[in-house]
Order: C-alpha cells, then sequence, then structure tokens
C-alpha cells in the first residue's frame, strides 16, 4: 500500500514538473463556464475537448464557435480518451469526475465561483495563466472596463430603481452574488441584498408582495406546471404584480456564468431602467 | 372515559365559533405583518395594494384549502373507521393517501393535467380508489387491527416507491426533491387555483360521505343487522368509498399526504357524539379543518421561508397519539 502511494506521489510531482513548464496542448473542459472561457481565451489547437453544454441553445453563449470540437459528458472514460495534458471545471460542476480525474494523476484545474466583476477580472488573469494567454485575458478585461464605463456613461441620467428576482422554488438573488453586482452596475437596487439576504434564499411570497420592487427579474416561461417549484411561478399574485410594474428577463447564457459576455445582460438591464 | 355526550347545538356552538376564530387567527400570521382593516378596505375599493394582496390573493386561499383539507381527512377518518369498523383506519395508515399521491404524482408531471382542470384531483381520485380496493382484498370483513395495519405497511410502502419511481423518471429536474411535498404535504405557496381545482371533488365526497351517516350507525350492529333495515350494503358501501376517494384524493392532489388528522380527530370527539358514527362526521370534519389550521400557523410560525412541511406537525402530535391507540388495544391484539 505504501509502495503503491509512493509511486503515485512520485507520478503527480513528475507530471506537475512536465506540464507546468509548456503551454498545455490538450485541454478538456468538464462544464459550461470553463467551456466557454476556453472557447474564448485559448488557442483552437489547445482544445481537444469541451462538455456537452457548449453546445445547449439556453446556456451556452459560444454556441457558434463550438464547431468541430469534439464533445464529452463529463465522465471519466471520456475525458482520459484525450489524454489531457490539462482539465478545467467549475468548482461545482461535476465535482466528483474532477476528484477521480486528480486522483489518477491528471492535472485539473478548478474554477471557484465568481461573486463580483472583480472576481471575474481575476478569473480572466488565472485562465489565461492557465492555458498560457495571458495578453487575450489582459486585451478582454481592459475591454470588459471599458464597456462598463460606456454603459455606466450612456444611462447615467436615467433613475436607478428597485429589482428583485423570483425563480423557481421561490428562490431569490441576495447579496454576495454575481448578480447582485450586475444589478449594481446597471444602476438597479437589489431589494433581497437590502433586506439582508445573502446567496442565493428561499424568499417567502408575502415578503415578495410586500417589497413592493420597481422591477421583477422572473422567468415567465418557466411558469409551465410540470413541477411544483416551477408551478409556484404561476400563482395568481404574480400575475397580478407583473401588470403593475415592469419585469426584466434577462437571457441565461449572458448570466449564468462568469466571463465577459456580462457586459451584454448589464447593457440590457441599464436600457430597460 | 366518563365524558358527557353533548347536544349538537352544544357541539357546534363550540366548534364552529373556534373555526372562525382559527380563521381570524390565521390570516393574520404570516411573514409580513399587514393590517387587515386596510387590506379589507382596499379589496372592497378595487385597490390592489401590498396589503390586499397579501390577505386575498396569499394568505385566504391557502387558508381555505388548509380548512377544506382538514375537514376532508377528518371526515374520511371518521367514515372509515365507521366502514372498517376499526380504530386505526386512517387515510394515511391503510395507504389511500400514498395511492391519490401516486396518482397525482403520475398526472402532474406527466403533462395530463394541463389538458384539462379537473384531471389531476381525477388522478388522485382514482389512485386512492385502487389503494382502497387493495385494503378490501386484503382486509375483508376482517376486523382485525393487525391484519389493517400490516395491510396499510405494505400499501404505503409499494405507493411511496411508486411515488419515487415515477418522480426519477419524470422531466422537469425539480421532480425528485419534491417527493418531501407529497409525502408529508403542504399548503405553502397554493392558491385560489388549486381551490378550485380540489374544492368540487372534495363537496362531491363529502356529500356522499354525509348520506351514508345513517348506514354507518346500522352498520355499527353488523352487516346482517344494516341489510335487515332495509340497507343495500354493497351499494351504501361503495358511496361511502366513492365519497372518500374522490374528497381524500382531491385534497391529496393539491396538498400532498398529510397525516394522522384523520386519525385523530374521531377519537377526540367520539366521546361528546355518545359514539354515534352518524354524528362523528360533521363534528370531525370541523374539527379537522381547525387542527390542519392550526398546524399551518404553527408551520408558519416556525419556519417563515415555508420549507416546513404540514405533515411534521401532523405526525408529531398524531404519530405519539397512534402508539397510544396501539397500546389501549393491546388485548385485542395479542
Amino acid at each position: 500500500m505504501n509502495f503503491y502511494r509512493l509511486c503515485f506521489t512520485a507520478f503527480l510531482l513528475v507530471s506537475a514538473s512536465l506540464f507546468a513548464a509548456e503551454k498545455p496542448q490538450r485541454i478538456v473542459s468538464i462544464g459550461l463556464c470553463t467551456d466557454q472561457l476556453l472557447l474564448m481565451l485559448a488557442e483552437r489547437e489547445q482544445i481537444a475537448s469541451l462538455s456537452v453544454w457548449a453546445k445547449d441553445e439556453n446556456m451556452s453563449y459560444m454556441i457558434d464557435a463550438v464547431g468541430g470540437i469534439p464533445l464529452n459528458n463529463s465522465s471519466v472514460e471520456e475525458v482520459i480518451r484525450y489524454h489531457p495534458d490539462l482539465v478545467v471545471a467549475s468548482q461545482f460542476a461535476a465535482w466528483d469526475t474532477a476528484k477521480f480525474l486528480r486522483q489518477l494523476g491528471y492535472q485539473v484545474k478548478q474554477i471557484p465561483p465568481a461573486r463580483s466583476i472583480e472576481d471575474i477580472y481575476a478569473l480572466l488573469r488565472q485562465f489565461g495563466e492557465w492555458t498560457a494567454n495571458q495578453k487575450r485575458a489582459e486585451t478582454m478585461i481592459h475591454t470588459m472596463q471599458q464597456e462598463l464605463v460606456e454603459i455606466s456613461e450612456r444611462y447615467a441620467e436615467r433613475p436607478r430603481k428597485s429589482v428583485i428576482v423570483y425563480s423557481p422554488n421561490g428562490f431569490t438573488i441576495g447579496a454576495n452574488t454575481l448578480e447582485n453586482d450586475l444589478f449594481t452596475h446597471a444602476g438597479y437596487i437589489n431589494l433581497a441584498a437590502e433586506m439582508g439576504i445573502d446567496g442565493f434564499k428561499p424568499i417567502a411570497l408575502e415578503s415578495l408582495v410586500a417589497a413592493d420592487p420597481d422591477v421583477l427579474q422572473i422567468d415567465r416561461t418557466l411558469s409551465r406546471a410540470d413541477s411544483l417549484a416551477t408551478a409556484y411561478m404561476g400563482h395568481p399574485v404574480l400575475d397580478k404584480m407583473i401588470e403593475h410594474r415592469e419585469y426584466l428577463d434577462i437571457p441565461t447564457r449572458l448570466r449564468i456564468c462568469a466571463g465577459p459576455m456580462i457586459t451584454e445582460a448589464i447593457e440590457s438591464m441599464a436600457r430597460r431602467r | 372515559m366518563n365524558i358527557k355526550a353533548l347536544k349538537a347545538s352544544t357541539l357546534y356552538g363550540i366548534l364552529l365559533p373556534v373555526l372562525l376564530l382559527v380563521l381570524a387567527l390565521a390570516l393574520n400570521v404570516g411573514p409580513v405583518d399587514i393590517d387587515p382593516g386596510k387590506a379589507i378596505q382596499d379589496w372592497f375599493n378595487d385597490r390592489i395594494t401590498i396589503e390586499s394582496l397579501i390577505l386575498f390573493d396569499i394568505r385566504l386561499p391557502r387558508s381555505l384549502l388548509a380548512m377544506l383539507i382538514g375537514a376532508t381527512l377528518g371526515l374520511a377518518g371518521a367514515s372509515l373507521q365507521g366502514l372498517l369498523r376499526n380504530p386505526l383506519a386512517e387515510p394515511g395508515i391503510i395507504g389511500v393517501s400514498n395511492g391519490a399521491a401516486l396518482g397525482a404524482v403520475i398526472v402532474f408531471y406527466y403533462g395530463i393535467a394541463g389538458i384539462a382542470w379537473f384531471l389531476l384531483p381525477l388522478g388522485g381520485l382514482i389512485g386512492a380508489l385502487v389503494a382502497m380496493i387493495v385494503i378490501f382484498l386484503l382486509v375483508g370483513r376482517n376486523r382485525s387491527i393487525i391484519t389493517l395495519i400490516l395491510a396499510g405497511i405494505a400499501i404505503n410502502a409499494i405507493g411511496g416507491a411508486l411515488i419515487a419511481l415515477a418522480l426519477n423518471f419524470a422531466e422537469s429536474p425539480y421532480a425528485m426533491q419534491e417527493i418531501v411535498f407529497w409525502l408529508l404535504g403542504s399548503v405553502t405557496n397554493r392558491s385560489v387555483n388549486e381551490l378550485y381545482i380540489a374544492m368540487p371533488f372534495m363537496l362531491v365526497g363529502w356529500g356522499m360521505i354525509l348520506y351514508c351517516g345513517r348506514f354507518l350507525n346500522a352498520l355499527t350492529l353488523g352487516e346482517e343487522t344494516a341489510t335487515s333495515m332495509g340497507f343495500n350494503v354493497a351499494r351504501m358501501r361503495l358511496v361511502l368509498i366513492l365519497g372518500v376517494t374522490a374528497s381524500v384524493g382531491a385534497a391529496v392532489s393539491v396538498a400532498g399526504n398529510i397525516g394522522f388528522i384523520g386519525l385523530v380527530v374521531p377519537h377526540l370527539i367520539r366521546p361528546f357524539v355518545a359514539y354515534e358514527p352518524r354524528r362523528l362526521l360533521l363534528s370531525s370534519a370541523i374539527t379537522g379543518a381547525i387542527l390542519l389550521l392550526v398546524a399551518d400557523i404553527v408551520v408558519q410560525v416556525f419556519s417563515d421561508n415555508g420549507e416546513m412541511k404540514l405533515g411534521v406537525i401532523t405526525a408529531l402530535v398524531g404519530a405519539p397519539f397512534f402508539l397510544f391507540l396501539i397500546l389501549k388495544s393491546r388485548n385485542v391484539l395479542q
């Protein structure tokens, strides 16, 4: 047993030192957000495989860039077939696959969840380093910063509005989340954060009504009744609330992952302020 | 027990005001403090305000639904105990509620419910009816408590497993997490939509059960006596079973399986109605409504995000009572 452990550690050390020096050439991504970052930052020849989510119409922003890159279902077997020199994943997506691959001695890098736009910059830098594309990352960050300044100048004269998100199972988005930071940048006040809600938590329907936001962000396409979670979205009280105020419906693919596309989400939110 | 039976007027004179009081309390309890006076004023003046939305679109439908479901469960418990002549009969314990939940789950998660409003409660009814038929096949005219409980365990296990199976294959990513709702029941975020869907079936079911009151009285003397008194036993039994499955099926299809109300309520009331099954029915319905409303108030006081389920409260109170009943009938069991 000890012998195996020794061999294993030695293997890890050797492989780590081998890969550290040069540019990774066979990168496999096993999650949506890392798929998109790879497509944006890495050179096409560096990418060996992406997850099937990269081609999902509702979720993926980079669907057109996927081209003929082979897709995987985030399983260990599929990943090792590509003999990857780097596997990238989100911290919470396919974490069991990531753990297994690491045990097998593969180089696995996991991106932490972004809780603000600053986090996105840090993430892009980090990802640029991992894939040896630092320059592209810096350019991308610079463009994002410029775009954000432009957006805030363009809509500066419009009044700030209050907003609340209501999603299946009555979950709302509070402070310390990327979405909250997007609202702030787009000129909104997130009432859930003001109410002291931190992270992603359920809110009572009554509290939602009492908060009386100017804008309700709600995905009405989810009100079809094939689960209780989405049936809540069809509660008559929400219909009445929407009758009397605007509601925001930002496409999921613009806001589900950390990346430069969030400026597009901010723009469309600010435009409707 | 030495409790004096009460006159009907006295009994309802106590129960009905208590019900109204509890309803008023339920309308005042919620995560947000509102002024009910302003809510009512706004509502009468056709103004949509925060207060009127909370009182009339959130709290009132939810509380009315809790009342109707509580009444259904009390009525179902009282009539099943009379029909099976068994003190432990209850829709939850004998598996009828799980059968109803299974029927509702299949209709709800596989897109059938969207076709017409009555399909959801109808699914509950059919599921409840199948469970009821199995109970009759297993227990039949046998009055043994043990047989009934064991049959109930088996039907509940099969029902629970099939619910899990059906949810597992459902397309919605939320389906599997919602098994808690179906097994423990809740009226949180239920609206006037659910009230409209379930009410017709419940009211028709109640009518059928209440129609069988005299038959239940006669049945206490045995089937032969009931027949000799002019009752068509097979027909009356069918009416009663359809009444119970229609009302329980509808209740479960909008609020899940809320246990033990149907067990506890008739035992609480029986001494006050001189152990007469017919008089037990309506009084059990009102008491069931009171108890479920109280349980829903407790749920809201202890968990303002609505994550706690009604069945948690009813089981915490009902299950010890169930044990007490088993201990009391131990001599019968041995």
